[in-house]
């Protein structure tokens, strides 16, 4: 009973002395009155007004810029993703009607030359190359 | 809340009547009237510099709290609405009571101060103040104790020391400390009651 006594009693004068030191640390007037009758105060608030303006429309900037790109990246998206489905499908029908088992296997002839003249539409036959390279033995024996 | 040895109610007073009053400037300066802002700064610039001064020693500690204050009220005076508020002294207080405690929890997080602070002759000082604690010397006026007072409180958090400046120094009451700080009263109590335990136990470390 007497030490919790005796403990109240020393807190007591603590916080007393507590709040005087506090007191002594705020005693700071002078300093304030300085501060307040400074020259040129205004000047140099006025010129951190005007760099924090231009900080704060440097980032209003980017902020509608990442805004713009932002919404601007689901529709650059979706574009990407239809011109590579119309890629795939143009490519598929190109290789079915291009590489077809009849240009390569048709029963007229072997599909070398089909497949090298593959985007003709009449390719030439086997009779055809043989009657032209007829052709040129017999020119070049009649020179 | 209290003024303090200055007084700034009586500054207010004594303006002229025909002066046109603050929410008039506010007005002219929310429409781009740089002279009404300055007129503003010039009417308040006293008022912020001694709240700063209560938190901070040093000059350029102080004039940058008034600066960050004024700056920020600038692109806040959208927000200034003469009925939510008793006056733009008021709004602007809050402001630099705001600005202080940002700085005090800055300070805090850039630079916890060292035990060895506290001199072996702070210590026989803080032992001789409290056996002598009945007899009232000019205990808050001596430089020793406004440094010692400087090191121990750096030890506080940044809402202790807020808290137990404004009830012993500014003589703020609960109610008033919330409205500032935006605290419900329950937790302003509850802070002054935890800030006076730190302090308590700060001191008793060195004595």
């Amino acid at each position: 009973m007497t030490g919790h006594k005796k403990e109240h009693g020393m807190n007591e004068r603590l916080d007393r002395l507590g709040s005087k030191l506090v007191r002594a640390a705020a005693r700071n007037e002078e300093t304030g009155e300085a501060v307040a009758s400074s020259s040129f105060l205004y000047t140099r608030l006025r010129a951190r007004i005007n760099s924090e303006s231009a900080r704060r429309e440097e980032r209003e900037r980017w902020r509608a810029l990442f805004g713009v790109v932002w919404r601007a990246v689901p529709a650059m998206a979706l574009v990407a993703l239809l011109a590579f489905v119309l890629f795939l499908s143009a490519a598929f029908t190109r290789s079915v009607e291009s590489y077809s088992a009849e240009a390569l296997f048709g029963e007229r002839d072997a599909g070398v030359e089909r497949v090298v003249f593959a985007t003709d539409r009449q390719p030439l036959s086997s009779d055809d190359v043989l009657a032209t390279i007829l052709n040129d033995e017999e020119r070049g024996n009649l020179r | 809340m209290a003024d303090g040895p200055y007084s700034i109610k009586e500054e207010e007073q004594a303006r002229s009547q025909t002066e046109p009053p603050d929410v008039e400037l506010v007005a002219h300066a929310r429409q781009g009237d740089e002279s009404a802002f300055e007129e503003l700064f010039n009417r308040h610039r006293r008022r912020v510099s001694m709240i700063a001064s209560r938190f901070f020693r040093q000059r350029e500690q102080v004039e940058e709290i008034v600066q960050e204050s004024f700056t920020k009220a600038y692109f806040a005076l959208g927000d200034f609405s003469n009925e939510q508020d008793a006056s733009f002294a008021a709004w602007i207080s809050r402001i630099a009571y705001n600005s202080c405690y940002d700085e005090l929890r800055r300070q805090k997080r850039r630079h916890e101060s060292a035990l060895t602070d506290v001199s072996e002759e702070d210590t026989t000082w803080l032992e001789e103040n409290l056996r002598a604690e009945g007899a009232e010397g000019d205990v808050e006026g001596s430089a020793v104790a406004r440094d010692l007072a400087e090191k121990l409180l750096a030890r506080l958090s940044a809402e202790d020391r807020m808290v137990l400046v404004m009830l012993d120094a500014e003589g703020m009451s609960v109610s008033e400390i919330a409205d500032v700080t935006g605290w419900s009263v329950s937790k302003v109590k509850v802070r002054a009651h935890r800030a006076r335990a730190s302090l308590r136990r700060v001191l008793k470390r060195f004595l």
